[in-house]
């Protein structure tokens, strides 16, 4: 049933994606329990390198989502076969070794060790946040993401060129050309972190967004019928307000790192502006869904792309607004209320996405239109699980956050930060508990692909 | 009946204001909201997304003023944990009828009452 | 969505608006990273402060700790520690020296690094540095973190 045989290939690459996320959640367990049981498998996995494993394998997964939405969408946009689909296929397996090498040696050896096997010396580029990799594997990330731009690039170029396709392109185009940011490492520690900024900010709140709004518009199309021109019109605005938004607003990290103060202006106003774009995702799928032309048999799909739309306003929108502006992110900035954010927002707007995409195109891929009436309703079990914890999560940790501002930051006495930790720990045990949920609900979604049960019925158009 | 064009856009305006209420134009939304009121009739698409809206809002100011008040009143204002739970009430209740506004106005684009309407008759 | 806004402006409002903000970030990246040295303190860079920084990233420190504000949650902000500490970089070196290699019971501990002496003084002398750097307010709000 699918149209082009090359975008099967995108089942390898969720297949990876998923098993990797189940690796993502079981180090955001231990490190839930490390932060109420300090000794927790202390020093045989240490608390940083737990957090690098999450953090890192959380990075790799929805890269390895993005890649094969990227593979499943392209050819059916661009109506023709993948431009070089044994590329697509070697690069997988380069990645996946890459990927899985590097989480082994954040594990086997010291950190430290690991620097110096790969020869950080020569280009040091490790040991900040979210860029922990080894210089080696991010020029192996490099190569990768080339490969795969090139890949699509050419599909694209000598195919049919919609607006879906071209967003798309732009943005995996963004996403390359940031990471090179990931090789400057200067000794000055403002300007490090100045253009660190330059690949996470401008990834996960600029060129990420244009990917994630060009799947949620593909999913969008294919599930409720509603004309293209529509759709690709809120796309369009979609991803302008994010840009005119998020670029400038790449200021409200410049607020307290030794930038100059006009940064507390301009980061302020723009960052306000940061929930438009993804308030208009909520609107834009409650607006198509609610247009829908037709009752496409795959439910759990459009539960997915309704509820990226709703959780990524939550997530990214509303908990980014709430700390966006100086005067207020003066008392929270890197406090608990920072890790809310980031929890939910990626979960409601990058996970999500990436879980649509694949609960939309895996029963394809596996020859049917959509799951069997039971495996949907797993499925559909697991997507409650999952949010519902993560609101949880989120709120938890803002309870945590805001008890350690006040203690710590607001306070007319400031209570030590250890001092601090040890009184919210009772929000860091109901973050563990809904972190099990949440777990409870990744291993029920894994086993809504195994489930048998009745075939959907459904009219062929 | 079906709703004619400018009831249609009446219904579409009031749920914009009622969502403006909600978020950027407090107060001045719920204002338009009551002067459009005036602009209706029974029985119609405009005039129940109109009472919609007013509702919502009077729910939405009763939940998070009232509530917030009162926990601050019961928690005391030097209290860290008052501020735990008005913080993450407000937001996330607030987040909650902004959601619920912003599918009362796709709804209202269409013409088409909520279907299951549980803060309306 | 109304017929006379077309996706041709929409269009034109991503790749306007797109190009535009960009350029604009350029500007004001560039702007920024000439005005720098009032703040960045990066006249006191010296070579055992680089040392000190290669060791702080090749320990992933970033991974508990956060230095100014950023990085991990886990352990204190950094930042102003050796304002923190009495202004000693002596406690700084005690006190990475003599972390407990099998940790505390029931309690989060750093790891012990085995860092020479002089790797120590690397170390703390950067963190001098970082504590250097003029940030807006002179955030952090207190002497916490």
């Amino acid at each position: 049933m699918m149209k082009y045989e090359s975008q099967g290939i995108a089942k390898m690459y969720f297949i990876a994606a998923i098993g990797l996320f189940l690796g993502q959640i079981l180090f955001g367990i231990i490190m839930g329990l490390q932060y109420v049981m300090g000794d927790f498998l202390f020093p045989e996995i240490p608390f940083n390198v737990a957090r690098m494993v999450h953090t890192n394998l959380l990075i790799v997964w929805l890269l390895f989502g993005f890649m094969g939405s990227a593979y499943f969408l392209v050819p059916e946009e661009a109506e023709r076969e993948l431009y070089a689909p044994w590329l697509a296929k070697l690069m997988f397996w380069i990645f996946l070794v890459a990927g899985v090498l590097t989480i082994l040696g954040y594990l086997l050896v010291p950190y430290a060790k690991l620097a110096e096997i790969t020869m950080n010396d020569l280009l040091p580029t490790m040991g900040r946040e979210f860029l922990e990799q080894p210089t080696i594997t991010k020029i192996g990330i490099v190569i990768v993401v080339l490969a795969f731009i090139f890949n699509i690039g050419m599909t694209v170029l000598s195919g049919r060129k919609t607006v879906i396709n071209l967003v798309l392109l732009t943005g995996l185009v963004g996403l390359a050309v940031f990471f090179l940011f990931s090789f400057y490492n200067p000794d000055n520690l403002v300007l490090d972190k100045y253009f660190w900024w330059f690949v996470v900010h401008l990834w996960v709140e600029g060129v990420w967004e244009l990917i994630m709004a060009s799947l949620l518009a593909y999913v969008l199309i294919k599930v409720t019928g509603v004309d293209r021109e529509v759709i690709e019109k809120w796309l369009y605005l979609i991803v302008g307000m994010a840009l005119i938004s998020g670029l400038i607003g790449t200021g409200h990290h410049f607020f307290w790192i030794g930038t100059p103060d006009y940064w507390q202006w301009l980061g302020s106003i723009f960052s306000a502006l940061e929930p438009i774009p993804f308030f208009m995702m909520t609107l834009f799928a409650f607006n198509v869904v609610n247009k829908r032309r037709r009752d496409h048999p795959n439910k759990a799909a459009v539960l997915w792309a309704l509820g990226t739309g709703v959780m990524a306003f939550l997530g990214a929108g509303v908990w980014g607004f709430l700390h966006t502006l100086a005067p207020i992110n003066f008392y929270t900035h890197g406090t608990q209320i920072t890790a809310a954010h980031g929890h939910m927002a990626f979960y409601g707007a990058y996970v999500m996405v990436v879980l649509t995409m694949i609960s939309y195109s895996m029963p394809i891929m596996r020859g049917q239109k959509a799951a069997n009436e039971r495996a949907q309703v797993f499925e559909m079990w697991s997507f409650w699980m999952m949010t519902v914890a993560m609101v949880f999560i989120t709120l938890f940790l803002t309870g945590a956050g805001i008890l350690q501002v006040y203690l710590q930051r607001y306070s007319e006495n400031p209570e030590s930060f250890m001092v601090v930790q040890d009184k919210v720990a009772m929000f860091y045990w109901m973050r563990e508990l809904a972190g099990l949920v949440f777990l409870a609900g990744l291993l029920l979604y894994i086993y809504s692909f195994f489930a048998k049960g009745k075939e959907v019925e459904f009219v062929e158009e | 009946m079906k709703p004619d064009e400018i009831q249609l856009k009446q219904a579409s305006r009031a749920t914009l204001y009622s969502l403006l209420n909600l978020t950027m134009l407090p107060i001045v939304g719920f204002i338009s909201l009551c002067l459009l009121y005036r602009k209706t009739t029974s029985n119609t698409i405009d005039r129940y997304y109109v009472l919609l809206g007013i509702k919502t809002n009077l729910y939405a100011a009763a939940a998070l003023f009232l509530v917030t008040a009162l926990m601050i009143f019961m928690g005391g204002f030097e209290s860290p944990w008052t501020w735990v739970y008005v913080i993450s009430y407000f937001v996330f209740v607030h987040a909650l009828f902004i959601l619920f506004a912003t599918w009362s106005m796709v709804r209202s684009w269409t013409g088409e009452k909520l279907k299951r309407s549980f803060l309306s008759k | 969505m109304r017929e006379t806004f077309t996706k041709g402006m929409a269009r034109n409002i991503y790749y306007g608006g797109g190009v535009f903000f960009f350029l604009v970030l350029i500007g004001l990246t560039v702007d920024t990273v000439k005005g720098l040295p009032a703040t960045d303190n990066s006249e006191n860079i010296t070579e055992q402060v680089a040392a000190g920084k290669r060791l702080w990233e090749i320990n992933d420190c970033i991974g508990c700790h956060s230095l100014l504000g950023e990085g991990a949650y886990f352990a204190p902000e950094l930042g102003n520690v050796y304002t923190r500490f009495g202004e000693s970089t002596e406690a700084i070196k005690a006190f990475i020296k003599y972390r407990p290699v099998d940790g505390v019971k029931g309690r989060r501990s750093m790891p012990q690094f085995n860092l020479t002496d002089e790797e120590l003084e690397e170390i703390a002398q950067f963190l001098k540095y970082v504590d250097g750097i003029k940030t807006a307010r002179n955030w952090p709000p207190n002497i916490q973190g």
